[in-house]
C-alpha cells in the first residue's frame, strides 16, 4: 500500500460521519448514556419526551447519536428514525426483571424491520451496579442474541451513571463500522 | 475576544476612577446612585449585587462573605433579617461615609435589595437540595404526595392500585411514576403538586389540553422537563428578573413553584398554538420556548403574570 492510499484512507476515515440510533424501554438509561458520551453531567436527566441528538467525536469519527424516548406511546415513532442508521444501540435496564419480556419483544421487532437489516447491534446491559441486576450473559440469553445470524452484535455490561463500560461499547462500535463508500 | 480582554482590563483600572469622579460630582457613592437612580426591582437589585461583588474594599468583601455564610446555614429568613442586616448595613454606611440623617430613604432601600439578593441565593441551595432527594417509593411522605397529586388532578376517578396504567392519564410514562422523576427528584413532584393545589383551574385546563386527540402530550413528563428548565433558569441567575420583580414575596420556594406554574401555563399555550404533528416535535418546541423565556427574562423590566381570567371567559 502506497503512502498516498494510506493518507487517503486516514482522511476519509477522519471525515466519516455515522448515525447511531439509541433505543430501549423508558428508564433504561439511554439519555444518561448519551450524556456520558458527550461528557456532560448525568445527574440532572429528565424523561425524554420526543428525542435528543448529540454529535460526538470518537476515534476520528463523528458520531451523530439519536436518543429517542422509550415510552410506549412514543415507540410507534421509532421507525421514523430508522433510515440510514449505521449502528443500532439497544439499552436494557438489567434490574427491571418485570419488563425483560417487553424489552425482548421490542428488540425482536426492531431486528425484523427491513430498514434496519444488517445494521450491527450493540446491547448495553445497563445498571450493573444494582444488586438486583442480571449479569449480561443472562440478559443476552433472554434477548436471544445468540440466535442472530444476519448481523454482527455485541453485548456490553455497563453502569451509565458512572460511565463504566460505556467507552468499551463505543470502541466496539468504531471497530465494527459498516463499510460504506 | 481580544477586544473583550482589553475591555475587561481597562474596566478593572478605570472603574475606580469613574467611581471616584462620579462620587465627587454627585456626592453620592455608587450604591446610593443605584438605589436612587435605578427602578425598584430586578434592575436595581441586580445593579446593587453587581456593585457589591465588584467591590475591592475589604470590609465590603467581608459583609458579602458573612451573608453567604448565613445563607449556607439556612438562617437567612425574615425573622432574622433585622439581626443579620443591621450590622451589615451600618458597615456599608461607615465605609461609604453616608450620613443617615441626610439619607433616610437609603437604608430601607438597600435593605430590601440585600434581602432579595441573599434570599435568592438561599433559594438556589434549597431547590438544589430538593432536587437531590430521589423519589423513594418506600418513603410514605413521598407516596402520600404522589397519591395527593392524583386525587387533585383526577378527583372523580379512584386509583385501582398503586401500580396501574391509570397513571398515564396524568402523563406518566408507565404504570409506576416512581422512575419518572429521575434527576429532578422530589423537586419535580413538589412542582406538579403546587400547580395542582394552588392553580386548580389552570392545571385542569392544561391537563385537558394534554388529552387533546391531535395535540396531546404527556402532562407529568412535560412537567418534569419544565422543572428542569425552571431549575436551570434559577441556577444561572436568569430567574432573578422574575423573582426580584415579584410583588408577592421575596424569593422563596413558593415563588419558585409559582415561576414553574407560569412556565407550564405558557408552554402549554405555545404547544397548542404550534399545532405540532406529534409528540416528537417536543424537543424543538421546548427549545423554542426556552429561547423565548430567556429573552423575556433578559429585559429587567419584564413582569410575569398568569392571565387565567382571560381564559375562562
Amino acid at each position: 500500500m502506497g503512502l498516498l492510499s494510506i493518507l487517503k484512507k486516514l482522511r476519509s476515515n477522519s471525515e466519516r460521519e455515522l448515525r447511531l440510533l439509541l433505543l430501549g424501554l423508558d428508564n433504561a438509561g439511554k439519555t444518561t448514556i448519551l450524556k456520558q458520551l458527550a461528557s456532560e453531567d448525568v445527574t440532572q436527566v429528565t424523561p425524554t419526551a420526543g428525542f435528543n441528538i448529540k454529535s460526538v467525536l470518537s476515534n476520528g469519527f463523528k458520531l451523530n447519536v439519536w436518543d429517542i424516548g422509550g415510552q410506549r406511546k412514543i415507540r410507534p415513532y421509532w421507525r421514523n428514525y430508522f433510515e440510514n442508521t449505521d449502528i443500532l444501540i439497544y439499552v436494557v435496564d438489567c434490574s427491571d426483571h418485570h419488563r425483560l419480556e417487553e424489552t425482548s419483544y421490542e428488540l425482536a421487532e426492531l431486528l425484523q424491520d427491513e430498514k434496519l437489516r444488517g445494521v450491527p447491534l450493540l446491547v448495553y446491559a445497563n445498571k450493573q451496579d444494582l444488586a438486583s441486576a442480571l449479569p449480561s450473559s443472562e440478559v443476552a440469553q433472554h434477548l436471544g442474541l445468540h440466535l442472530i445470524r444476519d448481523r454482527t452484535w455485541q453485548i456490553q455490561a455497563c453502569v451509565a451513571t458512572d460511565g463504566t463500560g460505556v467507552k468499551e461499547g463505543m470502541e466496539w462500535v468504531c471497530k465494527n463500522m459498516p463499510i460504506k463508500k | 475576544m481580544l477586544f473583550l480582554n482589553v475591555w475587561s482590563l481597562l474596566h478593572w483600572y478605570l472603574r475606580p476612577l469613574i467611581k471616584w469622579f462620579l462620587r465627587k460630582t454627585t456626592r453620592l457613592c455608587e450604591l446610593q446612585r443605584i438605589c436612587y437612580g435605578d427602578k425598584a426591582g430586578a434592575q436595581r437589585t441586580c445593579a446593587v449585587e453587581n456593585s457589591l461583588m465588584l467591590s475591592r474594599t475589604r470590609d465590603i468583601k467581608e459583609v458579602v462573605a458573612f451573608l453567604d455564610a448565613v445563607v449556607l446555614e439556612r438562617r437567612f429568613i425574615p425573622a432574622n433579617f433585622d439581626d443579620i442586616l443591621k450590622p451589615s448595613i451600618s458597615i456599608i454606611f461607615r465605609i461609604k461615609k453616608i450620613n443617615t440623617k441626610l439619607h433616610p430613604s437609603f437604608a430601607p432601600t438597600l435593605k430590601r435589595c440585600l434581602q432579595q439578593i441573599w434570599s435568592y441565593r438561599q433559594l438556589v441551595n434549597e431547590v438544589e437540595e430538593l432536587r437531590r432527594v430521589q423519589y423513594d417509593s418506600d418513603n410514605s411522605d413521598h407516596e402520600l404526595k404522589l397519591l395527593k397529586l392524583w386525587s387533585l388532578l383526577q378527583p372523580n376517578e379512584l386509583l385501582e392500585g398503586r401500580v396501574t396504567k391509570q397513571w398515564q392519564t396524568i402523563g406518566f410514562q408507565g404504570d409506576d411514576p416512581k422512575t419518572d422523576f429521575r434527576g429532578m427528584g422530589l423537586l419535580g413532584l413538589e412542582n406538579l403538586l403546587y400547580f395542582a393545589t394552588e392553580y386548580p383551574q389552570a392545571s385542569t385546563h392544561v391537563l385537558s389540553h394534554s388529552h387533546h386527540p391531535k395535540y396531546g402530550y404527556t402532562f407529568a413528563i412535560v412537567g418534569i422537563n419544565l422543572t428542569s428548565m425552571a431549575y436551570y433558569l434559577l441556577k444561572d441567575g436568569s430567574a432573578k428578573t422574575y423573582m426580584f420583580n415579584s410583588k408577592i414575596s421575596l424569593p422563596n420556594i413558593n415563588l419558585f413553584h409559582r415561576f414553574y406554574c407560569y412556565l407550564f401555563y405558557e408552554f402549554d399555550k405555545m404547544w397548542i398554538e404550534s399545532k405540532p404533528e406529534n409528540i416528537m416535535e417536543f424537543s424543538i418546541i421546548f427549545k423554542k420556548f426556552d429561547i423565548a423565556i430567556r429573552s423575556q427574562l433578559s429585559d429587567p423590566s419584564t413582569v410575569f403574570r398568569i392571565n387565567i381570567e382571560i381564559d375562562n371567559i
